[in-house]
């Protein structure tokens, strides 16, 4: 029986990095605290060889019915698993699913919820659009986090496979909204997801003034994303918006181009690693909170940017 | 039909966040209504467009005192406004705790077929409210909705984005909405809108048996943002400074 249980998420039946990378990190602590070994609850089936190596419990409810997120059937499965490891710590890599399936949960189980936080060890969160750092304590039988993932990568470490136990599935009495279909963007990664991320403002000029950012950004195997003012110009979609009315990146680069730096954008990027700022006003605010910056015109600038990143990838 | 909606203030993010003396300094703070909760009521008000017969009742757990800050609700054209005064709180299940006793006091025992609330506010970001207020009223919910749809047999067809794509759902009333940017574009309030508002109703509820919070705030304190930048000269530099730093 194990302390802590991990929410592994999948999409189309592969496990997603935020979830993998959670799950090591909550191992590794764990670990350190002599509380191992960890279990994990996964539902949906998923690729062959694809369920992760970390020593103890993956409760799976494989059943094609749960490929597709659904709020009370998933719902009823963590139950089941927290219920069966009386599990006292539950995670969740934040994200669209936990924002949905979360506050259910905390509820039923009479947890404490504890969302957005830096770290499965204690609840740290920006607030205020990033101008303050707020720490929440828990007062609860069972606690629920929802994890942001952070700059910096995880290693994964091998090992044997989980011991598997099947759950069935129960279906709830109202399953709730249905999810008819699921349509993922091919090519780019998820701006919240990426680890690099070349966003771009007002500054890029237009829609087609991206296409060296989206050149740049699959030549480092990034994402792009943008400024509101950009979104509502309607050069990018609201989903590539960074702020504090878009996403938050967890990026380890940052290459903010023709962004001013307004708060509402900087609540977007205060847990990313490293800042470049390309900006033709040398006092724009971008560059106060930039590790490197380089006061140019965008548009001459990304071209011979992106010509010696080239090079050095030969 | 009876649409409820459930809005809070935030600080302007224009205004000034500061610190003083290890506290938040709320002397230059100028509140508004939480901009996530101007979709959920736009929302609503399309929804009472499309019905017809629907009264949009907009709830906040907040000071009776701010109620010249809510009216701006009924001025884009809410109906009722329902304030509940309950302990100062940041616990996001004190709150939804606290509306759901709200609802009974206004609905009894049934609950209005369509709940919005906005997906998160933008002071403190747990975005669990409308999660657990669906659960205490046992209604289902779907968070960050982009896109509502009412078919003419009252299906909803909704859309939210999600980590490298987008969902579609189907659902049914009753059901809790939280909106998501993108939803559609409030409208402004007009100078009619402002004077209607004021001969709107307002109702000031008082929380009793307030659960005890499950999350408490610890600690606050500024965030540390400002970075030495290292400026370069020319792309060639630049390029240089990212690799000596490696991260290139
Ligand atoms: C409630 C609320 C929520 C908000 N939420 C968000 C949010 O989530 N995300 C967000 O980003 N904003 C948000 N905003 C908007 C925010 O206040 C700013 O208006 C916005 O971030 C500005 O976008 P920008 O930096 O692209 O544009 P601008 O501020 O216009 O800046 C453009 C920058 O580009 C530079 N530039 C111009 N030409 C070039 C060139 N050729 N090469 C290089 N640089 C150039 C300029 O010097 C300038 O610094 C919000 C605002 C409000 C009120």
């Amino acid at each position: 029986m194990g302390r802590h249980l991990v929410f592994l998420e999948q999409r189309e039946g592969r496990l997603k990095d935020a979830s993998l990378d959670l799950l090591s990190r909550v191992r590794e602590m764990a670990g350190l605290r002599g509380e191992g070994p960890i279990a994990a609850v996964l539902a949906g089936p998923v690729d062959e060889g694809m369920l992760p190596a970390a020593a103890g419990t993956l409760y799976h409810a494989a059943d094609p019915s749960l490929g597709l997120y659904g709020r009370e059937p998933y719902a009823a499965l963590v139950e089941e698993a927290v219920r069966r490891e009386g599990a006292a710590e539950v995670y969740f890599a934040e994200g669209a699913l936990s924002a949905d399936l979360a506050p259910l949960l905390s509820v039923r189980l009479r947890a404490a919820l504890l969302g957005g936080c830096g770290g499965p060890d204690g609840c740290l969160r920006p607030v205020y659009s990033g101008a303050a750092l707020a720490g929440f304590r828990p007062d609860a039988e069972i606690r629920i986090h929802s994890v942001a993932s952070s700059a910096g990568r995880q290693e994964r470490g091998g090992g044997e496979p989980m011991r598997v136990v099947e759950l069935p599935v129960s279906a709830g009495a109202d399953p709730g909204p249905v999810l008819r279909e699921l349509v993922m963007r091919v090519g780019l990664a998820d701006v919240g997801e990426a680890r690099v991320v070349v966003a771009g403002g007002r500054g890029v000029g237009g829609a087609e003034g991206f296409r060296l950012l989206e050149e740049l950004a699959s030549l480092l195997g990034g994402a792009v994303g943008a400024s509101r003012a950009a979104v509502d110009l309607g050069w990018r979609p609201h989903a590539e918006q960074v702020g504090q009315t878009g996403r938050s990146v967890s990026a380890d680069l940052y290459i903010a181009c023709g962004v001013s730096g307004a708060v509402q954008h900087l609540a977007g990027i205060a847990r990313a690693g490293t800042v470049v700022a390309i900006n033709t006003d040398p006092h724009a605010p971008i560059f106060a909170v930039a590790d490197y910056g380089f006061v140019a015109d965008l548009h001459t600038a990304l071209p011979a940017f992106i010509e010696a990143v080239r090079e050095l990838r030969k | 039909m009876e649409i409820a909606v459930c809005v809070t203030l935030v600080p302007d993010t224009a205004s000034v966040i500061g610190f003083r003396d290890g506290a938040l300094d709320t002397s230059r703070i100028s509140e508004v209504l939480n901009p996530y909760d101007e979709y959920a009521l736009e929302e609503a008000l399309l929804m009472r467009e499309r019905q017809g017969d629907a009264t949009v009742r907009v709830f906040s757990v907040a000071p009776a005192s701010k109620k010249p800050l809510l009216q701006k609700a009924l001025a884009m054209g809410a109906d009722r406004l329902v304030i509940v005064e309950g302990p100062e709180s940041c616990d996001p299940w004190q709150t939804a705790s606290i509306l759901r006793e709200a609802f009974r006091a206004v609905y009894g025992e049934a609950v209005p077929e369509l709940v919005l609330c906005g997906r998160e506010s933008t002071d403190f970001r747990s975005g669990e409210v409308p999660g657990m207020l669906a659960t205490l009223l046992g209604v289902p919910s779907l968070s960050g909705v982009t896109k509502l749809e009412a078919a003419p047999d009252g299906t909803l067809r909704l859309e939210r984005e999600i980590e490298g794509g987008l969902e579609r759902f189907e659902a049914r009333l009753p059901i809790l909405l939280s909106a998501e940017k993108g939803l559609n574009t409030p409208r402004k309030t007009s100078m009619k809108g402002v004077m209607e508002a004021r001969k709107k109703p307002v109702e000031v509820l008082s929380a009793r048996d307030v659960p005890e919070p499950r999350v408490s705030l610890e600690s606050l304190r500024p965030a540390e943002r400002h970075k030495e930048c290292r400026m370069a000269g020319d792309v060639r530099e630049l390029v240089r400074l990212l690799r000596k730093g490696e991260v290139l």
